[in-house]
């Protein structure tokens, strides 16, 4: 049986009492350790809470030697530790329908994702629409396609949640084409760098699909003991110090709810000025007044 | 030698108008060096500060044992012309004084990358032919080089002495055998000379052809001939040029001139130039050498020779020398040509400008280049490095195009990959010095204007080798260098003992600077690798690395050659790739490229910088490609301006433009490691036909498509019936008539293919040309030697690169062998992998 285990946001006691139960029945245990990181626990602390070695597994493992992680599968219990929800901003789908050609059954264990804890900020869930990733810019690779959805997003009022990238273990542009494993140290994107691509984009695009006076939301290192939730414009937020990784963004749509603004009110430094930004940005993409028709 | 002081020369260099920079070129051992030092003693220009110092060119040791030219050189000559002489000049000028940048450049065909950097800077050439050999291979590769350049040549026929006393020919004999030179050096001019540059074939007859002997220091122009006779005659001079040279008879008797060989009574009749010109010469050879003391001076009272004391006892070849000198100054023909008929800065950049400029022909910087316009913003042209006496430090030597240079100035540094806007391969940095370089002397000035030829101190470790210098940011580059030849030798050092590893690290870069052609880099096994143009090439550089650049004791390994990995076929099925995550799919087929486009790319007439509208309608009316493939040509590998393409062949993929970037990064590896034993690719294309990619950006970064678009394109290239090339060197080889066997038998050990075999008319040598890989060539020169008792001297020039035709997958061929043993050498599986290995099933 392999299991595919969300382990929550960030303690390790976040993981669910049949996650756990499953991780003791388990022969292996995987830990996914590139697409995001658990916060407030290390391996060490795994194990010891497991009661269990955790294998460490990169990009590398994952991806190319999926084999390995699913060998045996058929008889012996594996598992796969995700964190965060294991078919949520990530998404393994690719090690389960391996897994399924092989005929080894599966079981996913659901566990809470940036996804849905995002919530946690005042946001309605049902207010979002598609979520984007920022990527690292670099000096000839700038990929701007998100700045549609947002666009898209904020045509219809829906606010945009996104998540800020992390390059845990990867290769150099070099060392990639020519197929050698060495790695760069860790890097996390922070909220001010994030801001400031926002803003390139938008000068270079110079649509409005949002500006520099739209409100966003800050979210650093959700459902940790250090939370932090900040509320500003774009601008504001390209200087905020947001501390540690990781961190999130929301950028808000036009569809805000007067209690949703009431909650945001309360991570912002001005109040009165945070209020004016959001008022002002609701006019853009508001849908023209109705008309009734003529009658003939 | 002219002695003067640094704002002397400084104050020449303003009037641009009155200067001239040239190079001057030959095939090896045809005399360069020797006529050049007759120039240099007669009108070298010497700093009054050091003239009491002797030598006035400091060679290298290497060189004086060699006897060969190394390194390019460059002095400064002062000419003054007469008025007359002045009225004659058919391009702006102003006063008599010129100023004559000279740079002196090796006739080894192993160092012709020293040559392109002498071109580059220079806008004439003195193209030295000997008599005796003529027109050699390395004569028309310099040439057709000059010509690429838009450098306008003029032509000395070196080495007439030794017709005159070896060969013992007639007047007759000796004008033909001019004018068959003259005939050959035009048919070369003629076929390579651009359009631009309108007609530049020479002409004996207006004065761009000159005969002389650089050893003994004598030469000769028709045009001097014309001025002495014209006087006598009472003829205009240009009508007397017209005469003296062609099928131009004078008829003593009646005193008429005729174009007919014979007399109305069928009485034939002497060529003009066998009786004005080469009478006179031949007379006092005949006289002097027969030692007719008689008649010596009476000849010598005729042609105004006046002998000092001592010189008077001289006899024999010593007073021959002595006489000539005085009859015909060497220097005298020499420089009136180069100053008469090599164009001055300003003429040339006017129609250099747009071939030696990236950006638009109407921008700012073009139009100054084209004016050579001091007060503009700065454009120089970095060409080479020249070392310092301070170890490890060279002086960039170029020359200024627009602007004028100054010490202190703050510059943009733009290496070869610096695309305007971006930030890379760019410095900001002053120019610590600006100095001129005599010779191997400097001396500092405060600045240098346009037109002029200048070495900097400060930007070396900016620059790999060569680039653009500018003050505008807006300034695209000056267009970079393409060398006729490839580095297709090479060897890896290694360090004797292992402390000395950061020294040899540190030399291979300063090797690397001081020659514009070598290579140097590490290869995937970790190997130091150099690889130059050929075995001399090598030995040369070698020696440098281990007496002066790195200054430790190597271990050397024998010459292995650069081979290349291409195409024969379209890939039997569509390659797939797919990302490590799976989300992102390439597919696609490589194919061959037409060898003409890969030259046409690898000699730069097909540009990666160019526009790609201009460069799309060049491939599509020239070369016969698809004009919406050629626009949508991703990249060229490896290194950006490789003979390998990317074309998009998709139709309406979401966000393709956003991975662009990556898979042009994976090509150049790609394209620069091949599969089959980690050779460059060379002449493939590769169409990608279609993509599939991930909705967020985040699941196609880098990481995702580098490695899938490098499997792919292996894939493809497997697929694609693939074999290696090798280079072929062509060979030209001089030797008397018995000397031919032995070079046909050592050829045929050798794999190689005699092109041709000729006899030089008039003469009892024979050239050979024949076509010799270069993995064959390593200690060809010394069997040849042996076999030939010593009379053959090979000359082996790049030619091409042939494919070989069988499997290289199949370790029982002749192409299987070169990849195991290869594989073996740099330690990989000895079994090329197949396109399994980098193929994923749908």
């Amino acid at each position: 049986m392999l299991y595919l285990i969300g382990l929550g946001l960030s303690y390790k006691s976040d993981i669910t009492v049949r996650g756990l139960e499953a991780i003791k029945r388990c022969d292996r245990v995987y830990l996914e350790h590139y697409t995001s990181i658990l916060m407030a626990a290390s391996k060490e602390e795994l194990e010891e809470f497991y009661g269990k070695p955790v294998i460490l597994a990169d990009r590398e493992l994952v991806e190319s030697c999926s084999e390995e992680i699913i060998r045996n599968s058929d008889k012996e219990n594996v598992a796969f530790l995700v964190v965060g929800d294991p078919f949520g901003a990530t998404t393994h789908t690719d090690l389960v329908l391996r897994a399924k050609k092989q005929n080894t059954p599966v079981e996913i264990i659901h566990n809470a994702s940036v996804m849905n804890a995002v919530g946690s900020c005042g946001l309605q869930l049902y207010n979002f629409g598609q979520t984007i990733s920022m990527v690292f810019f670099t000096d000839n690779w700038r990929p701007d396609s998100w700045y549609d959805k947002i666009l898209e997003n904020r045509k219809i009022g829906l606010h945009t949640l996104v998540l800020l990238d992390i390059k845990v273990k990867e290769q150099s542009i070099e060392n990639m084409a020519r197929g050698r494993l060495i790695y760069e140290p860790p890097r996390y994107m922070s909220i001010s760098e994030c801001c400031e691509q926002l803003l390139e984009i938008e000068e270079k695009r110079n649509t409005q699909a949002y500006t520099a006076d739209t409100p966003v939301v800050a979210i650093s290192r959700l459902g940790s003991a250090t939370q932090t939730f900040k509320s500003g414009t774009i601008e504001e937020l390209a200087t905020y110090d947001s501390g540690e990784p990781l961190h999130s963004l929301v950028i808000l749509g036009r569809q805000c709810h007067e209690l949703e603004i009431e909650y945001l009110l309360e991570f912002c430094d001005d109040r009165d000025r945070f209020k004016q930004d959001v008022l002002k940005d609701q006019q853009f993409f508001k849908p023209a007044p109705w008309v009734p028709p003529q009658e003939e | 030698m002219v002695a003067f002081t640094v704002d002397q020369m400084r104050s020449l260099m303003d009037k641009v108008t009155n200067v001239r920079n040239m190079s001057v070129i030959a095939h090896v051992d045809h005399g360069k060096s020797t006529l050049t030092d007759s120039l240099v003693q007669k009108a070298g220009i010497i700093s009054a500060a050091k003239a009491g110092e002797a030598r006035f060119m400091d060679t290298r040791k290497d060189e004086q044992e060699r006897g060969i030219t190394i390194k390019s050189t460059a002095i400064s000559l002062f000419a003054e012309i007469n008025d007359e002489d002045v009225k004659d000049i058919k391009q702006k000028s102003d006063g008599n004084s010129f100023l004559i940048n000279l740079i002196d450049s090796p006739g080894h065909v192993d160092f012709s990358s020293e040559v392109t950097a002498a071109l580059r800077v220079t806008d004439g050439a003195l193209v030295v032919v000997d008599t005796v050999e003529g027109v050699c291979v390395q004569t028309e590769t310099v040439l057709r080089q000059a010509l690429g350049e838009r450098i306008k040549p003029v032509v000395v026929i070196n080495k007439v002495d030794r017709a005159l006393l070896e060969l013992q020919v007639t007047k007759e004999d000796l004008y033909q055998s001019f004018s068959r030179t003259v005939e050959s050096v035009n048919v070369i001019i003629s076929t390579y000379a651009d359009e631009v540059l309108g007609d530049v074939q020479v002409y004996p007859s207006q004065g761009t052809v000159a005969f002389g002997s650089g050893l003994h220091g004598w030469a000769f122009t028709i045009r001097q001939f014309a001025n002495r006779y014209g006087k006598k005659f009472g003829v205009d001079k240009s009508k007397m040029m017209e005469r003296l040279w062609g099928d131009s008879y004078f008829n003593p008797k009646t005193k008429k001139w005729t174009n007919k060989e014979t007399d109305a009574s069928g009485k034939p009749l002497e060529r003009a130039f066998n009786m004005f010109v080469l009478d006179p010469i031949f007379r006092l050879f005949a006289a002097i050498m027969n030692f007719k003391k008689d008649e010596i001076p009476v000849l010598l009272e005729k042609l105004e020779i006046n002998l000092k004391g001592d010189e008077k006892e001289l006899e024999g070849k010593a007073l021959l020398k002595v006489v000539m000198k005085k009859f015909l100054p060497a220097a005298d023909a020499l420089l009136e040509m180069i100053v008469m008929h090599l164009p001055s800065p300003v003429t040339a950049q006017n129609y250099r400008a747009e071939q030696l400029y990236e950006g638009p022909s109407d921008d700012p910087f073009c139009l100054a280049i084209k004016k050579c316009d001091p007060n503009a913003d700065l454009m120089l042209y970095v060409s080479k490095m020249v070392p310092t006496s301070d170890k490890g430090r060279f002086y960039a030597f170029g020359r200024v195009f627009a602007g004028t240079v100054k010490s202190g100035q703050k510059v943009r540094i733009q290496g070869p990959n610096y695309v305007p806007g971006k930030k890379d391969d760019l410095f900001l940095k002053a120019i610590q010095r600006v100095v001129l370089m005599m010779g191997s002397r400097t001396e500092p000035i405060d600045d240098c204007p346009a037109g002029n030829i200048v070495g900097l101190v400060g930007v070396d470790q900016f620059l790999l080798k060569t680039g653009t210098l500018t003050t505008n940011e807006a300034a695209h580059n000056m267009k970079v260098m393409k060398f006729s030849v490839s580095p297709v030798v090479q060897v890896a050092v290694e360090v004797k003992n292992a402390n000395d590893l950061p020294k040899l690290v540190e030399g291979l870069k300063r090797l690397s600077k001081s020659d514009p052609c070598v290579l140097t880099y590490m290869s995937e096994s970790g190997e130091h690798i150099v690889a130059g143009t050929g075995e001399l090439h090598l030995e040369i550089c070698l020696q440098d690395l281990e007496n002066d650049h790195a200054g430790i004791p190597l271990k050397i390994s024998p010459p292995v050659v650069a081979y290349r990995e291409t195409v024969e076929g379209e890939s039997s099925q569509v390659a797939l790739s797919k990302s490590p995550n799976k989300h992102n799919r390439i597919y696609l087929k490589a194919e061959p490229i037409d060898e003409e486009v890969s030259l046409a790319i690898e000699n730069g007439k097909i540009n990666p910088r160019d526009d790609f509208k201009a460069r799309a309608r060049i491939m599509a009316d020239e070369f016969n490609w698809d004009v919406t493939d050629a626009r949508k040509i991703w990249c060229f590998g490896p290194d950006g301006n490789g003979p390998n393409l990317v074309v998009d062949q998709t139709k309406a993929v979401q966000y393709l433009h956003e991975i662009k970037d990556s898979v042009v990064a994976a090509f150049q590896w790609a394209t620069k490691e091949g599969p089959i034993f980690g050779e460059q690719m060379r002449s493939v294309r590769v169409n990608i036909l279609d993509v599939t990619l991930h909705a967020d950006a985040i699941h196609r970064g880098g990481g995702q498509i580098i490695p899938t678009m490098r499997r792919a394109t292996y894939a493809g290239f497997l697929l694609a019936e693939p074999k290696i090339q090798e280079p072929v060197f062509l060979v030209e080889i001089q030797c008397p008539e018995q000397a031919v066997g032995g070079i046909y038998s050592v050829l045929n050990k050798k794999r190689g293919q005699v092109v041709s075999e000729e006899q030089r008319p008039g003469t009892p040598l024979f050239t050979v040309k024949a076509y010799l890989p270069v993995n064959e060539s390593f200690g060809f020169t010394g069997e040849l030697r042996q076999a030939t008792g010593g009379q053959a001297f090979p000359q082996m020039v790049f030619d091409h690169w042939a494919t070989l035709g069988s499997d290289p997958l199949d370790p029982t061929t002749k192409a299987g062998e070169i990849v195991l043993a290869a594989r073996k050498r740099h330690g990989m599986k000895e079994e090329v992998p197949g396109w399994q290995e980098y193929y994923d099933k749908l």
